[in-house]
């Protein structure tokens, strides 16, 4: 009695890379916004890697006979009140932001993955607790939590990954926790749990990757912030100490001479716009065509 | 509901608790790092030693935390067996510890060599000083001590003899001096975050609980006219482009609040005033201050931090709308009610925009915490004086209990709309209504 | 087209004009890449107070067809060919506005959710009279009481208080009387159902489709009523279409569907659904071939001929024409009248090997499992701040309150109850994958009362467990082989280097072959990810296997293949079983024992031919009289439980059952906890009547 549902004309079995390239691209490919976000973005990592063939300045050189000019042959963007050429500044400050921003949100997702899959994958007690605790960290307003912060340990590098992380991982968590809690309920997790699997491996082998997608849209997103907040600390006055060329900060040092110079402050506040809006236009249109066919 | 909204009362308390610990601890645990922010990298360790005494900060961390929450007048009014008033020094801003004498007369101390001398305060506001000495009170070692108020807002243990200097500081000089005649052990005096004193700041000395509420005054003038004029457009433009999903209207709205919103309210604000006050000249470029009602007298300085703040939740709470709107018209019952054969706007009207409009409100109230982020940057590049840059100031000069203080009143106005969207939640919804 | 008027019963008083009449209606979506044909060449009629059955598995167009009647195809939907005539006017290219006018007032519809049909913020009264007062114009007050009466009309219980209610505090059969109640408001001439009690347990099911009987009778009204459960379209049809990937294949009353069907797809479909009654050893079911190919995909010719026993060439060329049969029966099939006249030989690969069914039976052997008093209760999730801080009583949720029983080795044990019986629990419990409250499991002579984790990996390994969902059986992330060969690398049983093979080994077994081993799961149609479900459950061998509804969410066709599969495994490996489900049918069938629980409890417990059989319990007799029977000959006592299931958490005392019970004999039912009473040996009825009076109850179905 051998009765099957016949085999259809054979799927691939395993699909080659460039298929699966393909595929995976297909729905950022259709959405425009997206693919405006993907350019933006682009714009600025090649502009990271390629900084020092883009500029024949250093970004700290300083040059007393050429303070706050306007753009010109010489200095394309023009100078800062130091008589730095902001080009380079903002060629190298990408670099700066483009490994910050990143290396916060690994940061955090490491973090909040962690708590999320445990609350979520336990409950009870260890849920109650981390959920109150992240409740608490979440009642503050991010650029509250970063004032505090490095009211209290000062401005380094360090010191705004770390802000960023504390206050990027609870939002991972509470994410991730109600991705594991759905996924926790899935007949697989049940199978794996009558096979005597141990709860470690549960929830990193059977229950991530399936929450990878929400995951993966929330960390983009999630570099946008970062380098929306990195600029901000940098605006407000507590981000990297001079004379990192920190976009945040070249806008806070150039707005006192906003008046005479206004393309000092104008540069890097369009330079860090187009990267936010860049990364979150990417993530975006990433999510709305990959909810739109699932 | 009255169990739900308890229950969520209960867990704001929990919270806040959680948040004051939060605070307190990323901000005090380290007290040398306090007294080197304000002293600067070249004071002594005799000099640190002394102004964290004075500062109360020698103390163990849970007596500190304790002071700062409820205060510490109720432990030093046992030492000092005597009651303990705080009054406002007329026509100014400052303060003042006395205790208070049987007869009612309020009276401190202070040391000059080894005599104690009484200061009391007379109905007309002037200072009787007289000798004291007799409350000296000598243990069987021959050490005479005594606690009473200081002129400094200080409960003091002082020593007869014991030849002491502290390090105070001088005003007129600007830094800090040492001066004879030292005590033993201070308590700082203070009511606790919790009675409406969060302390002194650092910095200019003055209580940190005026100056905050009149911060707030300013902050809860600026947000409430961006709120007013960002909530009914954001909505009625929000469900609009729900209605036209995926249409040339929808497009519009959706991807130039995504763009608005993400660009840095920084930006935003610069951007705004590179337009209308350096190139337009139309508008201030800052926001001046020059008497209380400065904003109602001079109203056009408030249109660019306004309109900054505008945008920066215009685009969210549009987009937050939208898509509560579009899942609601793809909702079964909608196709019930077409399927009635009810008229568009009907069911638009009376079947969708109620249950469309339940999520934004909670969401946009939790987006709350962005809001307060956003006013601190847009006071900053404003110069506005609002909460945000009073706590910005106070991060700046890592002025401790200023920053606890502002943080705290944040908080508590961030989970207290919190717990305001979750009532609002509840009348929108039947189903927690009638649970 | 004819219909022969004198093979349907009491015509007389029926106008002879349709009401509805579709005719080579023909529907496209439009997706990216290209129109997809959804429905095609479909053509059928329905006059006043008659009910038109379609029926056909899932994605074959019925609910296409149903709202393309009220031109509600969604965006990317459109009508591309055919015509729509409703009392002989064309709907379609109607404007939108006209339309509107006819929804809701002559054209009415009921849905298969009712939860999510109504509106979850306004009151039931708001959403009732608005039909009235839109399309009627009526005072709201004169709304009002219209509405009332209409709630008494589908005895709704105090219909007053019931439109001051928020949907979300009725339950889902009062919702359903709702939703009906709205569609009759105006009185319309024609209502659509589609799938309305699909959601609903069958005796609440059983009760909306005597309604609806009811209902059609006194209103006189025409009626589609969409099903995929051919029980129910037995039931309530006059008529009957079956639809097949977006065509109707057959037509005709419904007696001639179901005793005399002409398209080998209809046949199919009735070989592949057990009757009540039959079981494994005096039948067989014959699964259908194949799978429904995808509307992007049709095969030129017949579209079921890839599936069909008898295609013959001119099939795979020509696309046979819905044709008039026999009188008043119309099938889509080049040789019907061929296929009719000769009686239907299951072709050699479907032949089973009767040899093995009938050396099956197994001796009585001693029981593999026990349970004793096994109890699993939940803490109700406790959300006051007292219960935070620890105080306050804790409140249980008893979803399974002292159970006892033993399945013999090799035997299968069959669980039947509406859900909420707490059918799952049992199985989860006996796993560990809840906590055993109080009681003691018993497996292979050890004391397996601890977690899953507590357990010992060689004891985890005899007990494995087959889920219901398909699609969440299987993890999405990971291939086929890597999920059948991890409980083998997990629990040593093959060599390591080896494994690969035993996968493919096991593939085979399941009727798959080795070019799966390296799909996804996202590849694989559901009774595939169920076969892969299967395998997985017997790679390491285990002694006993709990299949908890590993077919109900299984069309049926592929649910006969997947039954046949486990039936066939267990047999070859000599597993022991428990069997969980709804469908009383699919239980006898598959059961050497079967145990009827109600609110935890077990009513009754014995031999499967022994259940459906009197004496009943009083549950088990009402169970018997709800199934839906795919059979319009059979026939079935009519007794309908009152009320609905109440709260576990508050179970009622004494007897579960007692305020629900047809049958109750008086206050001892509510008092005291209902005996055992051995009926033999092995069957046991917990009630308080005397097993003499449970006797001498007739039959509850009797198939002519």
């Amino acid at each position: 009695m051998a009765v099957s549902e016949k085999v259809m004309p054979s799927i691939s079995a395993r699909p080659s890379f460039w298929l699966r390239l393909r595929d995976a691209l297909a729905p950022l490919l259709a959405s425009k916004v997206a693919l405006v976000g993907l350019a933006l973005v682009l714009f600025w990592v090649l502009v990271a890697i390629f900084a020092p063939f883009l500029t024949p300045y250093s970004p700290r050189e300083q040059d007393a006979d050429a303070m706050n000019l306007g753009p010109s042959a010489g200095h394309p963007l023009g100078t800062d009140h130091l008589g730095r050429d902001l080009w380079s500044r903002l060629v190298y400050g990408s670099r700066l932001i483009l490994v910050l921003a990143p290396l916060s949100v690994l940061c955090s997702l490491a973090v909040g993955t962690t708590l999320g899959l445990l609350a979520g994958y336990f409950g009870g007690l260890i849920d109650e607790v981390v959920m109150r605790l992240l409740d608490a960290m979440m009642a503050f307003p991010a650029v509250l939590l970063y004032l505090i912060i490095i009211a209290a340990v000062g401005a380094s590098a360090t010191n705004v990954v770390i802000a960023i992380t504390i206050a990027g991982a609870p939002g991972i968590a509470r994410l991730v926790r109600s991705l594991t809690m759905d996924i926790r309920t899935r007949d697989y997790i049940a199978a794996a749990q009558l096979r005597g699997e141990s709860p470690f491996y549960i929830m990193w082998v059977e229950i991530l990757p399936n929450a990878r997608g929400p995951i993966i849209v929330d960390a983009m997103l999630r570099v946008g912030y970062a380098v929306f907040a990195i600029g901000t600390l940098g605006f407000l006055g507590l981000g990297l100490p001079p004379p990192a060329p920190d976009w945040g900060s070249m806008v806070c040092a150039g707005r006192r001479y906003i008046w005479s110079n206004p393309w000092a402050v104008l540069w890097p506040s369009l330079a860090i716009s187009s990267l936010v809006v860049g990364l979150n236009l990417f993530a975006d249109g990433l999510r709305e065509e990959t909810m739109r066919y699932q | 509901m009255v169990k739900f909204i308890i229950r969520r009362l209960g867990f704001m308390l929990l919270t806040m608790f959680i948040v004051s610990i939060a605070i307190f601890a990323i901000s005090e645990i380290a007290p040398g790092n306090i007294a080197r922010n304000i002293l600067g990298p070249f004071a002594t360790p005799e000099q640190e030693a002394s102004f964290l005494a004075q500062l109360g900060l020698d103390q163990p961390l849970h007596i500190r935390y304790i002071t700062w929450l409820v205060g510490s007048d109720w432990r030093a009014e046992r030492l000092i067996g005597m009651p303990l008033r705080r009054i406002k020094k007329p026509d100014t801003e400052f303060y003042e510890w006395w205790a208070v004498e049987p007869d009612g007369t309020l009276v401190r101390w202070k040391l000059d060599g080894e005599d104690l001398i009484a200061l009391r305060l007379q109905p007309d506001g002037t200072v009787q000083e007289s000798l004291d000495n007799e409350r000296w009170q000598t243990d069987e070692a021959g050490i005479s001590t005594f606690w009473g108020v200081d002129t400094h807002n200080r409960a003091v243990m002082w020593e007869k003899g014991g030849g002491q200097t502290y390090w105070m500081r001088a005003k007129a000089a600007g830094w800090w001096v040492e001066q004879p005649g030292g005590a033993r052990e201070y308590i700082p005096l203070q009511k606790g975050l919790l009675r409406g004193d969060p302390g002194e700041s650092v910095k200019t000395g003055r209580p940190v609980g005026d100056a905050l509420l009149r911060r707030l005054q300013n902050s809860i003038l600026l947000a409430a006219i961006a709120f007013v004029i960002v909530m009914p457009l954001a909505l009625v433009l929000g469900l609009l482009a729900g209605l036209n999903e995926g249409k040339a209207l929808d497009r519009i709205l959706s991807v130039g609040g995504l763009a608005t919103t993400a660009t840095p309210n920084f930006a935003t604000g610069i951007f705004l005033i590179l337009i209308f006050a350096v190139w337009l000249k139309w508008l201030p470029g800052a926001t001046v201050f020059a008497s209380e009602r400065a904003a109602f007298e001079n109203p056009k300085m408030l249109i660019l931090p306004v309109m900054t703040l505008t945008l920066i939740e215009l685009g969210y709470v549009l987009r937050i709308t939208r898509a509560s709107m579009v899942e609601v018209m793809n909702a079964s019952y909608i196709r019930t009610a077409f399927l009635k054969g009810l008229p568009y706007w009907r069911i638009v009207f009376k079947h969708a925009i109620r249950n469309a409009l339940m999520a934004p409100i909670t969401v946009i109230m939790l987006h709350v915490n962005w809001l307060m982020g956003g006013i601190v940057v847009v006071e900053a590049i404003f110069g506005f004086p609002g909460l945000g840059r009073y706590l910005l100031d106070a991060a700046l000069y890592k002025d401790v209990f200023a920053i606890e203080a502002g943080a705290m009143v944040m908080v508590m106005l961030a989970v207290g709309t919190q717990l305001v969207a979750d009532i609002i939640y509840t009348f929108l919804n039947p189903r927690i209504r009638y649970a | 087209m004819r219909v022969d008027f004198e093979q349907i019963t009491d015509m007389d008083y029926r106008i002879k004009t349709p009401i509805l009449k579709v005719e080579n209606l023909a529907i496209s979506y439009e997706t990216r890449k290209g129109d997809v044909p959804a429905v095609r060449d479909v053509s059928f009629e329905i006059r006043r107070g008659e009910t038109h059955g379609i029926v056909g598995e899932s994605g074959c167009g019925k609910s296409t067809v149903a709202f393309s009647i009220v031109n509600f195809l969604g965006r990317n939907g459109r009508i591309v060919g055919g015509s729509i005539l409703f009392q002989g006017q064309e709907l379609r290219g109607r404007g939108e506005e006209e339309l509107r006018r006819l929804r809701g007032d002559q054209i009415a519809m009921v849905y298969q959710d009712p939860m999510s049909a109504l509106n979850p913020s306004l009151r039931i009264g708001d959403q009732l009279s608005e039909v009235l007062i839109v399309h009627r114009n009526l005072s709201k007050k004169a709304a009002y009481e219209k509405c009332i009466d209409m709630l008494k009309r589908v005895y709704m219980p105090d219909p007053e208080a019931v439109m001051l209610r928020y949907p979300h505090q009725l339950s889902g059969g009062q919702q359903q009387r709702v939703v009906i109640a709205m569609a009759l408001l105006n009185n319309p001439a024609l209502l659509i159902m589609d799938e309305p009690t699909t959601a609903l347990d069958v005796t609440v099911e059983a009760a909306v489709l005597d309604l609806i009987d009811e209902l059609r009778r006194e209103f006189d009204t025409a009626i589609m009523y969409i099903s995929h459960n051919l029980g129910v379209i037995a039931r309530v049809s006059d008529l009957v279409g079956v639809m097949y990937a977006g065509e109707m294949v057959e037509r005709a009353a419904v007696e001639e569907v179901f005793l005399n069907p002409l398209h080998p797809y209809t046949q199919g479909l009735m070989r592949c659904v057990p009757k009540l009654g039959l079981s494994k050893e005096s039948s067989y079911l014959y699964p259908i071939r194949g799978r429904v190919p995808s509307p992007a995909e049709l095969p030129p010719g017949c579209i079921f001929e890839p599936r069909c026993d008898y295609a013959r060439p001119q099939c795979q060329q020509a696309h046979p024409e819905l044709r008039e049969v026999a009188p008043g029966h119309f099938a889509r099939c080049h040789f019907a009248e061929e296929i009719a006249a000769q009686k239907w030989q299951p072709p050699q690969d479907l032949i089973p090997d009767l040899a093995a069914l009938a050396a099956r039976k197994p001796e009585v052997a001693e029981p593999i499992l026990r349970l004793q008093q096994v109890k699993t209760y939940y803490e109700q999730e406790r959300k006051s701040l007292a219960s935070l801080l620890g105080l306050g009583q804790a409140r249980y949720v008893k979803a399974v309150d002292d159970v006892s029983l033993e399945v013999p080795r090799g035997c299968t044990l069959g669980v039947v109850g509406e859900s909420g019986c707490g059918k799952s629990t049992l199985a989860k419990t006996i796993v560990g994958l809840e906590p055993l409250t109080d009681g003691r499991v018993e497996f292979m002579g050890f004391d397996i009362s601890v977690p899953v984790s507590k357990r010992d990996l060689s004891l985890i390994k005899e007990l494995q467990m087959v889920f219901q969902n398909p699609d969440s059986t299987m993890n999405p992330s990971f291939s086929v082989g890597y999920q059948i060969g991890r409980p083998l690398r997990r629990f040593r049983g093959v060599p390591r280097h080896q494994v690969r093979d035993e996968v493919i080994r096991l593939l085979e077994a399941v009727k798959l072959d080795a070019s799966y081993y390296d799909r996804l799961p996202r590849q694989l149609s559901g009774g595939e990810k169920q076969r892969v479900g299967i395998a997985r459950a017997f790679a390491a061998r285990p002694n006993l296997v709990l299949c908890d509804e590993p077919v109900s969410s299984l069309d049926v066709s592929v649910q006969a293949a997947v039954l046949n599969l486990l039936l066939e495994i267990q047999q070859k490996y000599g597993t022991t079983m428990l069997f969980i489900a709804h469908d009383l049918s699919v239980v006898r069938f598959f059961s050497d024992f079967v145990a009827v629980m109600y609110l935890g409890k077990i009513c009754e417990i014995g031999p499967a031919e022994a259940i459906y059989a009197p004496p009943y319990h009083p549950y088990t007799e009402a169970l018997l009289s709800a199934v839906p029977i795919p059979d319009p000959s059979a026939d079935q006592k009519r007794i309908r439980l009152s009320g609905t299931v109440p709260s576990a958490l508050h179970p009622p005392s004494g007897c579960r059952f007692h305020t629900r019970c047809p049958r109750k004999i008086g206050e001892i039912c509510e008092r005291e906890i209902p005996p055992c009473q051995h009926v033999t040996a092995e069957h046991r009825i917990y009630c308080h009547i005397p097993l003499e009076e449970l006797r001498r109850i007739e039959p509850v179905v009797t198939v002519k």
